[in-house]
């Protein structure tokens, strides 16, 4: 029988219970750092000398030329028209599903996260099956006389659809955590309801509505599968920036093709920075929270 | 001032609140007292109207207004945690419901200056109108919640556990505060606490509830020395039980027996004696009317010394004593005493006696 030997021999045995020892968190650290790199920093690192490969001329050209400049106008005009739509029902939905009990409400929040449960291709073969030739509603539209696949507001249905869960995800957790004490409050006081909205409520999250406003607009930028399906691909008219760089790319035009591709990429990285600088700034609000 | 007729509020099947009726007085400060899952909290959340009554009505000097929605009624609310809004400055709390008023009645932005001045300097706070929430102590918060909830020239002020989440000395300054400025300012009140020390020492009334209805309502005086059943007595403060037989208006049990005139028609019935450990007093064993008992732990609380004793069917029972009464005792661990009631209270069994709860409690007078 030996007897269990609790304490250790001598000092250098001490040693937090939770620490790894220093080879096992170089070789993690390193891992994590040399798999980043090769995936993600790579990568972007191609992206834009393959759009400076040719020279700043051709890489200029490529982004001016009438196709790709068409192709970001509708890229913005789509952004333009999602992001606010989806803002406004993304406050109405955290605040009915964060501030309020009523049937129907687990409902509301499954179906408010079903976009990112579908593929983005699904998502887009939706509207072809609605509005396509034979679709369910394509009586509806060729009465009145609407083109809605194949054209701009297919593209920006898609678009929608895609986007959607963005800002009421990020506010739904951030509005349940922080309750209903304070619009009570307000109502004691005497505000109506769009009083206690404008200034209790939204000044409450509003990093959190920025930071989804954010990630929503990145994503309606750079959306594929979805608006591919839709869009019939015909440039200068229903071409997306994703969609513009697939076609060049296709066409062996490489230069152009990451020339675009280096926009979104900027687009990203910038995205980045902010989420940082948001996330920043919520970590600072979000430890003053009592 | 505040009518509160017949309330009930059923929430899923469950009776928060069973037919409740009180009437406030014009310059009162009420407490209503009880244990959590009592229906204090959520009546006072129907006379805020932030919560809907199913039955009875409430009614402001004599105005009914039970359908009056929240932001009409006029009440002033503190809130348990007191709900500051976390991105206003103190001055912007306060200054908010003079802010939002309608346009005909909304004071220009002096005069707007002026009135929270005066908020925050009657709270003591006029130096932090520039801080946020977050920079404040929860004393200081309190105060800012108040100064909020006055500012709107409330009809009735309401406060849910108004010193709940303060530590003890903080709460006990600020309760003689609070009963200095409801005095100065003439203001209705109701609040709730589940402190007894805090209802008895703030309030001009107190409201003990249990379970949706109201045990007892009366002064604190009133409701301390005369409880009307075993469970504000509880409720009230540490009690000894002792447990008796009731036979033709005597309380008997083991050692002593009791004079009960109030019981005479009961021929036999369990009964249940209750004693604050300040009523008792510690003799030799075997004197006349008194309990045999062995002395078991004691403890110095500053002023009072409190003895732990075992009683003959084997339960719990306290005494507290002043320091020198202690010292001239000199009582031992193990040792056998008597303890004999100055001053005690009967009630019969109501787990026997369920039905006949009118028959209420008794004050006893141990002739010694």
């Amino acid at each position: 029988m030996t007897s269990l030997n609790i304490f250790p021999q001598s000092p250098a045995d001490i040693r937090p219970v939770l620490t790894d020892p220093p080879w096992a968190r170089t070789l993690l650290t390193g891992m994590a750092l040399a798999f980043l790199g090769l995936f993600l920093f790579l990568p972007l690192v191609a992206v834009f000398g393959e759009a400076l490969a040719k020279g700043l001329g051709a890489y200029v050209s490529a982004i001016v030329e009438p196709d790709a400049l068409a192709a970001v106008r509708l890229t913005l005009l789509a952004a333009a028209i999602a992001v606010p739509l989806n803002l406004v029902f993304g406050v109405a939905a955290a605040w009915a599903i964060a501030k309020f009990r009523f049937p129907g409400r687990g409902l509301l929040i499954s179906l408010i996260e079903l976009p990112f449960s579908v593929s983005p291709v699904i998502s887009g073969l939706i509207y072809v099956l609605m509005f396509g030739a034979q679709g369910w509603l394509a009586p509806v539209t060729q009465s009145l006389g609407l083109q809605i696949l194949f054209a701009v507001p297919g593209i920006v249905l898609a678009t929608l659809f895609v986007t959607f869960p963005f800002v009421a995800r990020e506010l739904i957790p951030l509005m349940e955590e922080q309750g209903t004490d304070e619009e009570q409050a307000a109502m004691m006081l005497g505000a109506s309801g769009w009083r206690i909205l404008f200034w209790i409520t939204l000044p409450n999250v509003r990093w959190g509505l920025l930071y989804g406003v954010l990630l929503c607009n990145a994503r309606a930028m750079g959306e594929f599968g979805a608006v591919s399906v839709v869009s019939g691909h015909i440039r200068g008219l229903t071409n997306t920036m994703p969609l513009h760089v697939e076609i060049l790319y296709n066409e062996y035009n490489f230069a152009a093709a990451f020339a675009v591709a280096s926009l979104l990429a900027g687009l990203a990285l910038v995205t980045l920075a902010a989420k940082s600088a948001l996330e920043w700034r919520m970590g600072c609000h979000g430890a003053s929270t009592h | 001032m505040i009518d509160i007729l017949n309330v009930t509020k059923i929430f899923n099947g469950y009776v928060a609140l069973n037919s409740v009726s009180l009437n406030v007085k014009e310059g009162e400060l009420v407490a209503l007292l009880g244990p959590s899952g009592s229906g204090k909290t959520t009546l006072l959340r129907i006379i805020a109207g932030l919560e809907r009554a199913d039955g009875g009505q409430i009614r402001f000097g004599g105005e009914d207004a039970t359908g009056l929605s929240a932001r009409d009624r006029q009440v002033g609310f503190v809130f348990q945690h007191y709900a500051l809004f976390r991105h206003m400055t103190v001055f912007d709390n306060v200054a908010f419901g003079l802010r939002v008023r309608p346009r005909s009645t909304r004071p220009s932005v002096e005069e707007t200056r002026i009135r929270v001045m005066e908020l925050l300097d009657l709270v003591h706070i006029a130096h932090l109108g520039g801080r946020y929430p977050t920079q404040l102590s929860g004393g200081q918060r309190q105060r800012v919640a108040l100064a909020r909830a006055l500012a709107i020239e409330p009809r009735v002020l309401l406060l849910d556990e108004p010193f709940g989440a303060l530590d003890a000395q903080v709460r006990k300054d600020l309760r003689r505060w609070l009963r200095r400025l409801h005095d100065s300012l003439g203001l209705t009140g109701v609040f709730v606490t589940h402190d007894q020390e805090e209802a008895l020492e703030v309030a001009d009334r107190v409201v003990v509830m249990s379970q949706g209805t109201f045990e007892q309502v009366g002064t604190p005086a009133e409701i301390y020395d005369n409880p009307v059943s075993p469970f504000v007595y509880r409720f009230l403060g540490n009690v000894n039980s002792l447990s008796c037989r009731v036979r033709y208006g005597r309380a008997v049990g083991e050692g002593f027996d009791f004079p009960a005139p109030e019981f005479e028609g009961i021929r036999d019935a369990a009964g249940i004696l209750f004693v604050r450990p300040h009523d008792l007093e510690i003799t030799d064993p075997g004197q006349g009317n008194s309990v045999t008992a062995t002395v078991g732990h004691q403890t110095i609380l500053g002023p009072i010394a409190r003895v732990e004793l075992r009683g003959p069917r084997g339960e719990d029972l306290e005494v507290e004593l002043t320091r020198a009464r202690h010292a001239e005792l000199g009582l031992e661990g193990g040792a056998k005493v008597g303890i004999v009631p100055r001053r005690a209270r009967l009630f019969l069994d109501e787990a026997l006696h369920g039905a006949e709860r009118d028959m209420n409690g008794a004050d006893i007078r141990a002739v010694s």
